[in-house]
């Protein structure tokens, strides 16, 4: 998995986002870090959606909130269980990591 | 609102499913991030060029993305970008390569071959025709020749240099020069140095400096002017003095003379890396053009140098041309004799120095471009017949979902390694074929430089022919397979050969024949040449005959009785030399390129003005060179000592100028008045031809006069040994040095190698185009061999049905055989008009022989079919002997 799919499945494990709000929540969530450009994010949508990792989300958040023109997109249960597996992968990896002393312990 | 006109925009250029899916969503969101740009203090520009760069580059990836996954919706390589694929396309192919090792290597090989021919040649052809003289404005220099119907490249008077240096709009600068061998005495061994007599303006022209102190000025090389100066070369300076700064101020005899030393010149370019050791300066040494020997001063003394221009910016040589025409004229209303039917002309000097060397060069790069072409043709061939193997795995892969533009890059990525190895080991090649040039002595018409760097230009060369060439091989295979007819090929029971691709392989056969047909029959043509300018007659025997050259010193040697007795003494001594037969003295030894001619007139015949005086080579040579260069006496007698300075003039002329003079008649006896003998010569003898020049010459006629008569300072000694003509060498310096110990001598060598040299251009072209055809009509053969065999491979099943019907298997071995011949006619026709393209490019160096000989035509045809009827037989027997219970099977 790429990372720029994993941080889109990340963003959307907690809510429902559109786009944009993606764009901020992976900024959000790597400190800044990472900051995806809309094309990047919506080749890695585009793929993920006919892989059926994401979905267009159906429902709204309450009015006051929404943006009618948005798009909301949700995280499927195949993409979770994908984003469970990376997050295993890179746990172990950080594992290793850890054992040899490339991590100090948190 | 106009972040979203560019956002729509830019959604625009991903593809239709993309834009149909999320194309909305990405214009919200890329308005959105502009918007925030702007809103953080972004200016117009900062907050759309990330916007621009991102979604360009993604739409190219996203177009990727969906040509990868065709209709049939094949799974995605997850985590793949475009280099993951090209690696991936890399490492499938070396796997090809690792599984067929025979077939990488073969191509690379057949490829390098080619490839590395054509990086060799054009590594000259770059050094000697392209690149620019190493001279700053090198593309305006140019020589000024005095013109002669006899001699287009004549030399400059003094005062014809006069007035072209008073054209300053059409020349910059203008110098003369001359090289001359000059004696150096005082040291060990007297030497014989290369002396050029220069104007102080031939170092502006050429744009030439001092390394070490100065060089000399105009004024200090007028004539009138006798200063005592020389400037060395750095190679001289490095040579004799050790790069010893103390050289400044020195003193060197010359010719005699005391010299000082007053600079080193700079070397303006390596001359190692210069093909031709000199390019107007090669000499060791320089010296004021008013010293140069002249009786009567340089002023007096007429066409006698060289002449070298550096024309003004933006004057075409045709202009020159033009002005030159006009000085001539005006030379010609102040003083009409001299001048009558001489012209002055500006060629440029790259020409000068290349121009004699084209034809052959051209020549030798367009027969390593037919060996090119036809190893093209050959791994063309050898890749269309692996990927109709391939048509089915690519069928597959593409049923499987991979997208049409997936098969052409993998077919693509695999021609590109192709194209990448063959150039790496095609340059190894080039560099071996180069030294291996260098050391089948290359005559002067190619010359080879004793270093070449590998430079820019070559490299661009090399690389350019790799990748065309391998995208010409690639390219119809790819074509081919990167299109296959999914259904056809899927078939059950598939037979492989299409009619298409036969057509293909008999267009790949005949062109490969048509090739090498030509290059052998200008090949045979050569060879013909060759064979012309060994039978030619010499007319004297160059086996066992020493020859070296000196010059006296005219300081030393003032009188002509002075020469007259250093010669009888230097005679008698080598005479006695063990070893040595017979000895004489001659002005020009013959192929030398040494030689003049002289005006005559028969005494007793109606007088004709001197311009128009029938001329004859005049050859100056002392009793026994006839004998001693096996030159038949004819009729009377041979010059003897009593020929002197206090007896009669004579002469022995040659059989073609007594047919020409005295036809039915008996000339000896009769006389002879030149301009330049005060008195008549008697003519004494007749001997037969002897070749001067070429060994191709036509017979001219000739006059020997005695040396003894006319002795001139300028003189070459003819020795006849027993033994080979080397082994005397070191004794005969030694009788020379023995009657003056400061005599240099140089150019000893034996007559056998002179006379080789002058057919060295037959011999190597002929040798090299020999090499060519032959690799030509090897891979020809092979070529041939392969089309035949795989086409029976692919018939095999056809054949066995055949066979199994009850024809016999020589009724197959004849089809396939006359298919071969048929393709063989074909060949040899087209061949044939491409063999007289390629001879008239060799027509310059055809002796004996005309371009269209039908001979070499019909020797090229015969060796072609030769060569394709065996190539083809092999298989055809196979065919024959085909089981048909084993080919049935096969099913």
């Amino acid at each position: 998995m790429r990372s720029v799919e994993f941080h889109v499945l990340l963003a959307l494990a907690s809510e429902e986002r559109h786009g944009y709000a993606i764009l901020q929540e992976v900024a959000a969530l790597t400190g800044g870090e990472v900051r995806l450009e809309p094309g990047t994010l919506y080749r890695a949508l585009h793929r993920m959606l006919k892989d059926g990792w994401v979905a267009e989300s159906a429902r709204r958040p309450a009015a006051d909130l929404d943006d009618e023109r948005r798009r909301y997109y949700r995280l499927t249960p195949a993409g979770r269980r994908v984003a469970a597996a990376e997050a295993a992968r890179l746990q172990r990896l950080v594992a290793v990591a850890r054992a040899n002393r490339l991590l100090s312990r948190a | 609102m106009r972040d979203r006109r560019l956002a729509w925009w830019l959604v625009r250029l991903y593809p239709p499913r993309f834009r149909r899916d999320v194309g909305l969503a990405l214009v919200d969101a890329l308005e959105d991030q502009m918007g925030a740009r702007r809103a953080s203090g972004a200016s117009s520009l900062g907050a759309r060029l990330p916007a621009i760069a991102d979604t360009v580059g993604n739409a190219f990836a996203a177009w990727i993305d969906s040509a990868g996954s065709g209709a049939a919706k094949p799974p995605r390589p997850k985590g793949r970008t475009v280099l993951d694929k090209l690696l991936q396309d890399v490492r499938y192919a070396l796997r090809l390569w690792r599984r067929r090792p025979g077939f990488a290597l073969v191509a690379i090989a057949t490829l390098a071959l080619g490839i590395g021919a054509n990086t060799a040649m054009f590594t000259i052809v770059h050094a000697v025709l392209l690149r620019p003289l190493p001279y700053d404005h090198a593309d305006r220099l140019a020589s000024v020749w005095g013109r002669t119907p006899t001699y287009p490249r004549g030399l400059l008077s003094y005062r014809e240099y006069r007035e072209l240096r008073n054209k300053p709009g059409t020349f910059e600068a203008v110098g003369l020069y001359f090289p001359q061998s000059v004696n150096l005495t005082g040291a060990d061994e007297p030497q014989r140095l290369v002396g050029s007599f220069v104007t102080g303006s031939f170092f502006d022209t050429l744009g030439l400096n001092a390394e070490r102190g100065r060089l000399f000025t105009e004024a200090e090389s007028a004539p009138g002017t006798v200063k005592p100066i020389v400037v060395i070369t750095h190679q001289t300076w490095q040579r004799r003095f050790n790069g010893d700064d103390g050289a400044i101020g020195t003193t060197l005899t010359l010719n005699g003379t005391p010299v000082t030393i007053v600079g080193v010149m700079a070397p303006p370019f390596d001359p190692r890396v210069v093909p031709d050791a000199g390019y107007f300066i090669g000499a060791d040494l320089f010296l004021p053009a008013a010293l140069f020997p002249a009786p009567r001063g340089l002023e007096a003394a007429g066409p006698v140098m060289l002449g070298i221009a550096r024309l003004a910016p933006a004057v075409a040589i045709a202009r020159a041309n033009a002005d030159l025409d006009v000085i001539r004229r005006r030379l010609l209303a102040d003083d009409p004799q001299p001048q009558a039917d001489r012209t002055l002309v500006a060629e440029a000097a790259q020409e000068t120095v290349a121009g004699a060397s084209r034809p052959a060069l051209l020549l030798l790069f367009a027969a390593v471009g037919v060996v090119l072409l036809i190893a093209c043709v050959n791994v063309s061939q050898l890749l269309l017949a692996r990927a109709v193997d391939r048509e089915r795995e690519i069928a597959l892969r593409a049923a499987l979902g991979a997208s049409r533009a997936t098969v052409a890059r993998q077919l693509t990525v695999e021609a590109a390694l192709l194209a990448f190895a063959s150039a790496a080991a095609g340059l190894l090649v080039g560099r071996g074929a180069l030294a291996s040039l260098a050391w089948l002595r290359p005559p002067s018409t190619v010359p080879i430089p004793v270093d070449m760097p590998l430079n820019a230009a070559v490299l661009l060369f090399s690389g350019g022919v790799a990748v065309l060439v391998s995208l010409l091989c690639a390219l119809v295979p790819a074509l081919r397979t990167a299109r296959p007819n999914l259904a056809r090929v899927l078939q059950a029971g598939f037979r492989r050969a299409s009619a298409g691709g036969r057509r293909t392989r008999d267009v790949f056969m005949v062109v490969e024949m048509a090739l090498s047909v030509a290059l052998v029959a200008v090949s045979a043509l050569l060879i013909e040449s060759l064979l012309a300018v060994q039978r030619a007659p010499l007319g004297f025997d160059p086996s066992n005959v020493l020859t070296l050259e000196f010059r006296l010193p005219p300081t030393k040697y003032p009188k002509p009785d002075d020469i007259a007795r250093f010669f009888r003494a230097a005679i008698e001594r080598v005479r006695a030399v063990p070893g040595v037969e017979s000895a004489a003295l001659v002005r020009a030894v013959p192929f030398s390129n040494n030689g003049g001619t002289i005006g005559y007139a028969i005494e007793g015949r109606p007088s004709v003005d001197a311009a128009s005086l029938p001329q004859a080579r005049l050859h100056l040579v002392t009793p026994d060179y006839f004998r001693t260069m096996r030159i038949q006496l004819l009729r009377g007698r041979d010059f003897t000592d009593r020929d002197d300075l206090q007896s009669p003039l004579v002469a022995v002329i040659n059989e073609t100028f007594a047919r020409r003079e005295f036809p039915g008649q008996d000339p000896i006896g009769r006389r002879l008045t030149t301009p330049q003998t005060p008195t008549p010569i008697t003519i004494v003898g007749i001997v037969s031809d002897a070749k001067h020049y070429q060994p191709t010459e036509p017979a001219a006629p000739q006059l020997y006069a005695a040396h003894y008569q006319v002795p001139l300072i300028f003189c070459s000694l003819v020795a006849r040994t027993r033994g080979p003509a080397m082994s005397v060498a070191n004794d005969v310096r030694k009788a020379i040095w023995s009657v003056d110990r400061d005599q240099p001598v140089w150019g000893v060598l034996a007559l056998e190698d002179i006379v080789a040299r002058r057919q060295g251009q037959w011999r190597f072209l002929a040798l090299l185009l020999g090499i060519f055809a032959g690799v030509a009509l090897l891979l020809a053969g092979v070529g041939i061999y392969g089309v035949t065999a795989y086409g029976v491979a692919q018939q095999t099943h056809e054949i066995g049905i055949r066979l199994a019907l009850g024809a016999s298997g020589e009724r197959v071995l004849r089809e396939v055989v006359g298919r071969g011949a048929r393709l063989t006619l074909a060949g040899a026709a087209v061949g044939g008009v491409a063999a007289i393209a390629l001879a008239r490019l060799a027509s310059a160096m055809l002796v004996g022989v005309r371009p269209t000989d039908p001979a070499a035509l019909a020797a090229a045809v015969l060796t072609l079919t030769a060569v394709s009827l065996a190539a083809c037989y092999i298989p055809a027997r196979r065919a024959s002997r085909v089981d048909p219970v084993v080919a049935l099977a096969e099913e």
